[in-house]
């Protein structure tokens, strides 16, 4: 993403004006903008003009409109748009090959007059990228919005990896990049297991099938091409990963698609994981071979964060709270030492909420605590932290029903 | 459909004299139509009748006459036709709805399992001679334009009922008489689940044993020894006959359930053979589920044994996973003795090591019982005589393995609960069917059932019935089955769906409240973990939304509401809720067929796992939608 202005001031009024350049920031745009707040980008609008005669025209204008955010989507299904499908082909690997997988939607009133729509009408902006956004706070900005501005700004991409989580008649491909993880597509085919007799069974066949589709989907959704991806991970229990990779160089091989090869040659990594579902993305990303790719990334660091909380919480639960409600009781007396935050907590609350854990996180970190926020945190019910001291949460619940009793009792001797 | 319209046909032809019969007079009540018709063409061609004759005219009328009887039979051919055609489905509608309320009369009433369930039970049989009836009431209108109301007093046709072999009471009749007679004049049926560490030699074992029992022939039992030498793999020529894909073969390890059925003296076994390989417990769990009784299988050679069943082997994964399942008897084969020169200070080690652990998983020391055996040189299988078995002879007299299969006790089969077959395999069958196998859980099936395939919203229609490799016409709650299928398309059946019949619909399930017990683990259960969630066949992610409170083990009573954690060993109550299947995109969750374990015990089982360790067991309690 590129920064084409900051105004600012010291206490968050202002707008930024941004130019997404790919999926990933769309991802960080979706985080960044909220409900409330104004938007303008370029859009194309279809226009109605009733002549002097009474007959309506109907144009299709292009215009910059700033609208106030009723609703922002997100979607990682869109059909690729621009650009082509190069990874088809496996021939064009350009800067930028990557399809684009992902569309953001923003929805609202339009605020700014224009000569062609009136003020009020809703429309929706299909934000593009390589055309400029500029956004506008309705609380101004806070500091967790200014990170993410300074982290979609930051130059050199992240290492992206194209993966295949596999088992035997299912396979989903996801692209990860450093805060985003895409599925890109998913496929299923009905094995029927081994039979009784071998032979003639139905269960090679079906193998044979499964491979086949595993790797149509894969040259469609996987850019393998682009120079920018880092690795290629084929994973899955048991051996599924290995039938798998030799099947693709094979056929790679058989279809005369040396780029393919090469890829795979140089980028496939195969890794084990221990089961054929999506989250098993986990372990692929906690593993070795990948582990050394993908170093000093937002996800290796949110990993090491996530297995200290696991461990504190297995050795010492004291020292390892989670839930909205204990977290803040830990903040309060100053105990959190790190803070484990999902990035959805800020994007999916009311402005209230949000206020509530940017103070959480304001607070921590001006007590000299470290804040990990997770770009998918989708345990511990979003919130966890590690506290530098144990407490026992009984006995702090058991202060809070004092405080507030006493609290009560306080009122309502002021009142009599 | 097609022989029904076969049928249809037959009917018309018969009753074609008839209505020809009842024609007669309609033809005169035409006439007069005929001849005011006349006079018009006669005006309308005035020339014509000066040349023409009287005998002319005759003839002429004559032939519009011929031409009008013909248009009139063929249209009454045609709309009595449909009309018989018509009413003989109506009838047949009619006869199904009766026996299918006497069906559901005489089967025991389950109003719980019923909370999910559709209310009203979709039509049986759908005719397809009756779907275009607004053509039928075009054509009606036209012909009572033309006077043959009368036509309504047509023949009785007597319809046979519906091809169902006999009625669902008369069944379960059947059913209750065998089940009965099991035992006295012909074998129980029990299935069992083979278990243990990876290369314990639970697939050597079963292939041997099947070569004991007479149920390999000498000819595959030469070509899989000739094979796997030649793969230089020698060692593993008995577990060939059950390793049955390339790759299995090629590994030299067991990925998947391998179905067999042998027979001793009093039993007929049905076999399933599980994988050992860690990576493969998902099918191991579904071959679990289909099972009665287990019969694990340990390595007794130095070390081997220990690396089994220490923490990160199999052997004490297994043995908790298949008595969550609800299997309460096992026998232990102690495998491999021939390498530790039947020593007999080792085989007692691992029984004093195995039994208190037995004891301490849930299995009653009365249904647990040790054999030594030798896979490999087929010692004590099924004898012990021979020179191998010198040594064994001198320490041990009790029984056989076989002699133990043959004491298994067969499972209580519930046969008046709801039908419910959760579908363990799904294949072509021959000719253009479909053909599902799997374990009925709850009631009897038989040919000709109308079935309902869940989730989804197909039916399918049973034409053959597979049991132990025969071909019969019902099958009872406990049997591990092949069902042939028609009237459906394959697609709609996939591993994991459940079918039970139309008016008695399996519940469907989102968000449920289970009641766990936690395994032995190292990360705790918190709000939120994501877990893989195990029923019958089907694995699914799934997360605990809530811990809803911690148990006593013993009584039952709660101990603590709204536990921040679960450790292990704890017992709880938990809100699991299914996760949508996509990271992005439009969340879909789709519900899977489950149902509480007070309704259904073998439908309300449920395993959790999280990276590739089973964390906890347990029971569906309520079921929200």
């Amino acid at each position: 993403m590129k920064l084409v202005s900051r105004h600012v001031d010291k206490h968050g009024a202002g707008h930024i004006t941004l130019r997404p350049e790919d999926d990933e920031d769309m991802w960080h745009l979706y985080n960044l903008i909220q409900k409330g707040d104004s938007v303008g980008a370029t859009t194309i609008r279809r226009v109605q003009k009733t002549s002097n005669t009474g007959s309506i025209d109907s144009q299709r204008v292009r215009l910059n409109l700033t609208v106030e955010v009723n609703k922002v989507e997100f979607s990682s299904y869109a059909a690729p748009t621009s650009g082509g499908d190069t990874s088809a082909s496996g021939e064009a690997s350009g800067p930028s090959a990557n399809p684009a997988t992902t569309s953001l939607h923003i929805s609202g009133r339009v605020t700014v007059e224009n000569p062609h729509v009136k003020l009020g009408a809703f429309h929706t902006l299909d934000i593009e990228t390589d055309r400029n956004v500029r956004i506008e706070k309705a609380d101004g900005w806070d500091s967790i919005a200014l990170n993410r501005v300074e982290e979609a700004i930051l130059p050199g991409r992240g290492a992206e990896v194209g993966a295949v989580v596999c088992g035997e008649g299912t396979a989903a491909f996801c692209l990860l990049s450093e805060h985003m993880t895409l599925v890109a597509g998913r496929i299923s085919v009905s094995i029927p297991r081994k039979a009784a007799a071998s032979g003639t069974s139905q269960h090679e066949k079906a193998l044979t099938k499964f491979y086949g589709t595993l790797f149509d989907g894969f040259v469609r959704h996987i850019p393998f091409a682009n120079v920018g991806l880092k690795a290629i991970v084929i994973a899955s229990p048991g051996w599924v990963k290995d039938a798998v990779f030799d099947y693709m160089l094979q056929e790679a091989g058989r279809r005369g698609d040396k780029t393919l090869q090469k890829a795979l040659k140089e980028k496939g990594v195969k890794v084990h994981t221990s089961s054929p579902h999506v989250h098993s993305l986990v372990e692929v990303l906690q593993s070795p071979q990948i582990v050394s790719q993908l170093k000093e990334t937002k996800f290796a660091r949110e990993g090491i964060a996530l297995d200290k909380f696991h461990k504190m919480l297995s050795s010492d639960e004291l020292r390892a709270w989670y839930g909205p409600d204990h977290v803040v009781l830990a903040a309060d007396r100053g105990a959190i030492g790190t803070l484990l935050i999902s990035d959805e907590l800020f994007r999916a609350s009311d402005p209230e909420t949000r206020k509530k854990y940017v103070a959480l996180v304001e607070a921590v970190q001006q007590k000299g605590g470290e804040v990990v926020i997770f770009s998918k945190l989708n345990q511990l019910t979003g919130i966890a932290a590690i506290l530098t001291f144990p407490l026992d949460i009984e006995v702090v619940e058991a202060e809070e029903r004092e405080v507030e009793e006493e609290r009560k009792r306080a009122e309502d001797e002021e009142g009599t | 459909m097609g022989p029904q319209l076969g049928r249809t046909v037959h009917v018309v032809i018969v009753s074609m004299p008839v209505s020809h019969h009842h024609h007669r007079h309609p033809f005169h009540s035409i006439l007069p139509v005929q001849m005011t018709l006349w006079p018009t063409l006669v005006v309308g061609h005035p020339w014509r009748i000066t040349e023409t004759g009287d005998q002319q005219l005759l003839l002429k009328l004559n032939l519009t006459l011929i031409v009008w009887i013909i248009v009139v039979i063929c249209a009454d051919y045609f709309v009595f036709g449909f009309v018989v055609r018509y009413t003989a489905a109506r009838e047949r509608e009619k006869a199904q709805k009766r026996l299918e309320a006497a069906a559901s009369r005489t089967v025991s009433p389950m109003p719980k399992g019923k909370k999910g369930s559709n209310p009203q039970p979709k039509t049986p049989v759908r005719s397809g001679a009756a779907t275009p009836s607004r053509g039928v009431d075009q054509r009606a209108l036209d012909i009572s334009a033309l006077n043959l109301t009368e036509k309504e007093e047509k023949p009785q046709i007597i319809e046979e009922p519906p091809k169902i072999s006999f009625a669902r009471e008369k069944l379960l009749e059947e059913a209750k008489k065998a089940l009965d007679a099991e035992g006295r004049n012909n074998k129980k049926n029990v299935s069992l689940v083979v278990i243990g560490h990876v290369d314990a030699g639970k697939s050597t074992l079963m292939g041997r044993l099947l070569y004991e029992l007479g149920r390999l022939d000498e000819k595959t039992r030469i070509a899989n020894e000739r094979g796997s030498n030649k793969a230089g793999k020698g060692s593993f020529s008995w577990a060939w006959s059950l390793d049955g894909t390339t790759e299995e073969r090629e590994r030299g390890i067991t990925m998947d359930i391998a179905l067999q059925s042998m027979v001793t003296p009093h039993r007929q076994i049905t076999i399933l053979d599980a994988p050992g390989h860690k990576d493969f417990i998902p099918n191991m769990i579904s071959g679990a589920s289909q099972a009665d009784c287990a019969l694990l299988v340990v390595d007794a050679t130095t070390g081997e044994f220990e690396a089994g069943f220490n923490r990160g082997g199999q052997t004490r994964e297994h043995i908790l996973l298949v008595r969550s399942l609800g299997v309460s008897q096992v026998i232990v084969a102690v495998n491999k003795l021939d390498q530790t020169n039947w020593d007999k200070s080792r085989y007692d080690e691992i029984c004093d090591f195995l039994r208190p652990f037995l004891t301490q998983s849930g299995y009653h020391s009365s249904k647990t019982k040790f054999v030594p055996v030798s896979a490999m040189q087929g010692v004590n299988l099924a004898t012990r005589e021979g020179d191998d078995g010198k040594v064994l002879r001198s320490w041990y007299d009790g029984p056989s393995l076989v002699d133990c299969l043959d004491q298994l006790e067969p499972p209580t089969r519930d046969i008046y609960a709801p039908l419910r077959i959760p579908i363990s395999n799904v294949f072509k069958g021959q000719g253009s069917g479909v053909a599902v196998s799997g374990r009925l859980c709850g009631g009897v099936v038989q040919v000709g059932d109308r079935l309902r395939v869940l989730p989804g919203d197909e039916t399918a229609i049973v034409k053959t019935i597979d049991f132990e490799e025969e071909n019969v016409s019902w099958a009872i709650a406990g049997s591990n089955v092949t069902i042939y299928l028609t009237a459906i398309d394959p697609v709609h059946l996939n591993i994991g769906s459940v079918l039970c019949y139309p008016n008695e619909l399996v519940p469907l399930a989102t968000i449920f409240t289970a009641r766990v017990i936690v395994f032995d683990i190292q990360i705790p259960i918190t709000t939120g973990t994501s877990v893989e969630l195990f029923h019958h066949s089907r694995d699914v992610p799934a997360t605990i939304a809530n811990l809803i409170a911690t148990i006593d083990r013993a009584t039952g009573d709660i101990v603590k509401k709204k536990p921040r954690v679960l450790t292990k060993g704890i017992s709880a109550e938990v809100q699991l809720s299914l996760r949508t299947t996509s990271l992005s995109g439009p969340s879909v969750v789709r519900p899977i067929p489950l149902e509480p374990f007070s309704v259904n015990k073998d439908m309300g089982r449920i395993l959790l796992r999280r990276g590739g360790e089973t964390i906890g067991a347990g029971i569906v309690l309520e079921i929200f939608g």
